[in-house]
Parts: C-alpha cells; sequence; structure tokens
C-alpha cells in the first residue's frame, strides 16, 4: 500500500501528467538551455534537487505557514535552494555555471516548482512531497534531454561534447538557435499527446490515463497553468 | 490524385519560362534542383493528405517550384529536401493544409533553410550562362566558382550593369534573376485575375520610397534603388506577396500589407548586417500581420456601417414621427 502511490506518483509525473506535455509549464527554460545536452543535464538536475527539496520542506512546515503569506514563503524557501545549487555549481562546475549564466538563478522562476508546492505539497506529507518533486523534476528532465539530444545533434553534430557525426557534417544553425526549440517542443508535445491518447481510443476502454484527475495530486490540475513568464 | 487548383496552374505557367530560363542559366542541374523539391513537396504532402483522406492540392506544386527557383543554384540537394519538406510539413500541413497556413510554405522553407545553413548557401552561387558551362561544368562541384551576388557587390560599394539586372545575367537564386520574364509573368497573372495587383504595387512602393529617401538622405549603407532589381525582391513580389492564402483579402489591407513588406525590405536591406537580402524576412513579417490587417480594415467597416445605420435611423426617426403627426393631422 505504501508503495502504490508512489509508482502512481512517478507514472503521473513523468507520463500522464508530465510538467511540459500536460501542464505547460516551464516552457521558458525549455527554450533556453536545451542546445546543449550536459548544460541541459546540469540545468534539470537543478530544478529536480530544487523541486524536490523546496516541496519537501514546504510540506514539512506547511502548518507553521500563515495562508496569506504561503506564496512569499514558499519563493522564499525555492530561491534558498536555488542559491544553494548556484553555489555549488560555482564551487564544482565554474565553466558550466558561466555558460548557464542567468539561468540557474532563474530556476526559481520556474513554474513547476511553484506548481508542485501549491498543488501537492501543500496537501500532502514531506516525503511524498519530496518524492513528487524528484518524480516532477525527472518528467521535466526526460522532455528537455530529449529536446536537447535532438538540437545538440543537428546544431553541433555532435552528443554530450562527443562529437557524432562525421567531418563533412554542415551544422544546422537553426537547432542551436531559440527557434527551434519553439517548433520542436511542438512537435514532441504533439507526439506524446497523440501516444497518450492514442490507447483510449484504440481500446475503448477507459484507462486510468487522460482527462480525468487522478486521486493523488488532483490539486496539481488546478495548480496554475499559465505559461512561464 | 491531384486536386484541381485553376489558379495554382496558372502560376505555374507563370513559372515555366522561369524555370527554362534558369535552365540556360546554371545548367541541367537546375531540373534536379526542381525534381528533388517537387518529388519532396508533393510526397510529404501526400503522406498527410492520405491520412486525412483528401487529396494534394496543386498548391504544392507552386510551393515547390518556388522554393526551388529560390535556392541558390549550386544547393547541395539534400538542403533542398529538408527544406521543404520542413516547407510544406511545418508551414502548411501543421496548421491543416491547403487555405489554413498562415505563412508562405516556400519562403518559410527557404528561411528556414538559410538560417540554418547561412554559410554553405551564400557559397553556392555561382555565375550564370551557357547552360551553367560559365562555371565549368554541368553536374560537378562548384564551390571554387562562388560569385558574389549584385547585393553583396552593392554592399561593398560596387556596382552592377543595369542591362545584366535587366536580363538577369547576374548571379543569385536560380529563378529570381530575370527581370524581364518576371515582369512579364506579373502581366500574366493580373490578366487572368490569378493575382491580385493592388499586392504587388503596394510591394513595390513601399520598397521603392523608403530606398529612394535612405538613398537621397545620404544614409550610411544606403543600397542604390537599382538594388530592388537585384536579389529576389521582385520575384517575392509577384509570386509570393500575391499568395491567395497568406495575404489578406481586403482590398484596404492589401495596401497596408503590401507597403508593410515594401517598408521591411528596405530597411533590413539597409541597416542589417548579416542578412543583405531581407525580402523574405519582410514577406514573413508581413504574413504575420495579413489576418490583423483584415481584421482591423473589417471592423472599421462595420463602425462605419453601424453609425451611417445609427445615423440613418435617427435621421428616419423624426421623419416617420413627423409622418406620423401628419397622418394625425389628417
Amino acid at each position: 500500500m505504501s508503495k502504490s502511490p508512489a509508482l502512481t506518483i512517478l507514472k503521473e509525473n513523468v507520463w500522464t501528467n508530465n510538467p511540459i506535455f500536460v501542464q505547460i509549464l516551464g516552457i521558458c527554460s525549455t527554450l533556453a538551455v536545451t542546445n546543449n545536452m550536459r548544460n541541459t543535464f546540469i540545468m534539470t538536475m537543478g530544478v529536480l534537487l530544487t523541486t524536490g527539496f523546496s516541496s519537501f520542506t514546504i510540506s514539512a512546515i506547511k502548518s507553521l505557514i500563515p495562508r496569506k503569506v504561503r506564496m512569499i514563503v514558499q519563493v522564499l524557501i525555492i530561491s534558498f535552494y536555488v542559491i544553494i545549487i548556484d553555489i555549488l555549481l560555482r564551487a564544482y562546475l565554474p565553466e558550466v555555471s558561466r555558460q548557464l549564466g542567468p539561468y540557474v538563478g532563474l530556476i526559481i522562476t520556474n513554474c513547476i516548482i511553484m506548481g508542485r508546492a501549491e498543488g501537492f505539497a501543500q496537501a500532502n506529507k514531506p516525503l511524498i512531497s519530496f518524492w513528487d518533486g524528484i518524480t516532477s523534476g525527472i518528467g521535466y528532465m526526460l522532455v528537455l534531454m530529449a529536446l536537447a539530444v535532438i538540437r545538440e545533434w543537428l546544431g553541433f553534430g555532435s552528443l554530450f561534447g562527443l562529437r557524432i557525426m562525421p567531418e563533412g557534417f554542415t551544422p544546422w544553425t537553426i537547432m542551436i538557435m531559440a527557434p527551434s526549440a519553439f517548433f520542436l517542443v511542438a512537435l514532441l508535445l504533439w507526439f506524446a499527446r497523440n501516444l497518450q491518447t492514442a490507447p483510449a481510443k484504440t481500446a475503448g476502454s477507459p484507462p486510468p490515463t487522460g482527462a480525468q484527475p487522478a486521486p493523488g495530486p488532483a490539486p496539481a490540475q488546478a495548480a496554475p497553468k499559465k505559461e512561464q513568464a | 490524385m491531384f486536386q484541381k487548383q485553376i489558379m495554382m496552374r496558372r502560376v505555374l505557367y507563370a513559372l515555366l519560362p522561369i524555370a527554362l530560363f534558369s535552365v540556360w542559366l546554371y545548367g541541367p542541374r537546375v531540373l534536379l534542383v526542381l525534381a528533388v523539391s517537387l518529388g519532396g513537396g508533393i510526397l510529404t504532402e501526400f503522406l498527410f493528405e492520405k491520412k486525412k483522406g483528401g487529396k494534394v492540392s496543386e498548391a504544392v506544386l507552386v510551393t515547390s517550384t518556388l522554393f526551388a527557383l529560390s535556392m541558390p543554384p549550386a544547393v547541395p540537394l539534400w538542403i533542398v529536401l529538408v527544406g521543404i519538406v520542413f516547407a510544406v510539413f511545418m508551414a502548411k500541413e501543421v496548421f491543416g493544409g491547403f487555405g489554413r497556413n498562415i505563412f508562405n510554405p516556400a519562403i518559410a522553407g527557404r528561411l528556414f533553410v538559410y538560417i540554418s545553413f547561412a554559410g554553405l548557401l551564400t557559397a553556392s552561387f555561382y555565375a550564370p550562362g551557357n547552360f551553367g558551362a560559365a562555371a565549368g561544368n554541368l553536374f560537378g562541384k562548384v564551390d571554387a566558382l562562388t560569385s558574389a551576388t549584385p547585393l553583396a557587390v552593392m554592399r561593398d560599394g560596387g556596382s552592377e550593369p543595369l542591362l545584366n539586372l535587366l536580363f538577369g545575367t547576374r548571379s543569385g537564386s536560380i529563378g529570381e534573376s530575370s527581370v524581364i520574364l518576371i515582369l512579364v509573368a506579373a502581366i500574366y497573372l493580373i490578366a487572368t485575375k490569378t493575382a491580385q495587383w493592388r499586392l504587388m504595387l503596394s510591394t513595390v512602393i513601399g520598397a521603392v520610397v523608403p530606398t529612394a529617401i535612405f538613398w537621397f538622405a545620404g544614409v550610411p549603407r544606403a543600397l542604390p534603388p537599382q538594388a530592388l532589381l537585384a536579389g529576389s525582391f521582385l520575384f517575392i513580389t509577384v509570386f509570393m506577396s500575391t499568395d491567395p492564402v497568406s495575404a489578406p483579402k481586403k482590398p484596404a489591407s492589401q495596401w497596408y500589407y503590401g507597403l508593410l513588406i515594401g517598408l521591411v525590405v528596405a530597411i533590413i536591406r539597409t541597416f542589417s548586417g548579416s542578412f543583405p537580402e531581407g525580402t523574405s524576412f519582410a514577406l514573413l513579417f508581413g504574413n504575420t500581420f495579413a489576418s490583423l490587417f483584415d481584421k482591423i480594415v473589417n471592423d472599421l467597416a462595420k463602425r462605419k456601417k453601424e453609425k451611417a445605420a445609427a445615423a440613418k435611423a435617427a435621421a428616419s426617426a423624426p421623419a416617420a414621427g413627423s409622418a406620423s403627426t401628419q397622418g394625425a393631422g389628417k
């Protein structure tokens, strides 16, 4: 019994309620950092850890936070973790830190973190909130990594900085530029939604996927759905 | 297999002499580029339409031909394929197929490859003439014989003989060079009511006026007015700004649309450092505003009509009132 909600949450956050495919959150960073797999990985790792730990902290002290100021407190907690990650990056991966530039600091504005805090951590126990934050981060990471694979492959001819295309390969400059992320994320979204709805159509039976919110993180659906500014 | 579209056929007829002339200019390689473009375009649309149960529109033939003609002559064939697939797929079918696209597919595809492979493509121009013999051999590599386009030459302060510009014996994209043939095609398209003269005229005015102003005001880096005969400006004006799908529909908005495209052409050509040829960008820019212009014009007309109706009602009300009092008086 203790294992099944964790699994449901994992499935929810990675696939049926994926932060990018379904909730359309965190699009800003999706467009900005995905032209290079290493940076994408480190950036999404930062988001993953921040989401997990801030969800954990918020859930742990939720009874102490007055409802009226809870947003401010949440932002404070999130920024605390973001600063820690920023400092860690600067200390141990200074080059990556320089390349990512403002985007590490901007993790705080990632809607996914706020969305999980508001939608899940506010109403659940700390440990499961931590798990929810981590899995949300994984869902986010998987999509961004998929984008980064395409963009780095075509844009630089390499993966994780390792050259995989032959010498004569002509790089697709547009893949390095932000516009490509726009249509690639749209195509990926299209593809994923098709996959998500296809079994429901062919089987005709009502599988647990789809429109109806699952019992666990139901409030997540009501969480701020607006796009990242 | 094809959906019959008379208008699109006429555009194809208009493009035929230009394509033939470009074979003379750049050799049989042009036919290869055309074949790849047509094949890729038709196949992409076919795959989509098969799923929807529709027919391939003849518009895709126009799109593919225009796309092929807007490529530099020595373009690698795989780039043609990438571009045309992107054009038909991302700029047309994704929006729902023929008649629903916001942007001109051929131009969207062209810009996609131009931005992606800028270095390679700007090195793919070669000197025209005599079935491509001027560039050496017919099919082989011509990279060594790269020649600067007139726009680049003018940018650097040089000049191109006006006659070369008129006859199209200057380097450039495959089908853009012959001013005379393009003008003939324009006359044919206007005479058969295939293309809207307003769109062409307003685009030309929109470009000529600011270009002349920049030139005579002595703006640094301004191009001489005959630069409008160079590059793809006329080709795009005649064949792409008149695209019935992506251009606005109301006469007034067609004027705004053309003027906007022309203005953006002049601005990009004068002030942009990395892209001396701005017509494609300008056209996409215009496309973005096409339906907005239509809506504004529509709303204005509606408001005017309402106002007129209100005025009429106000005017007729006392008249009716007096009539009734007259009736009562009798």
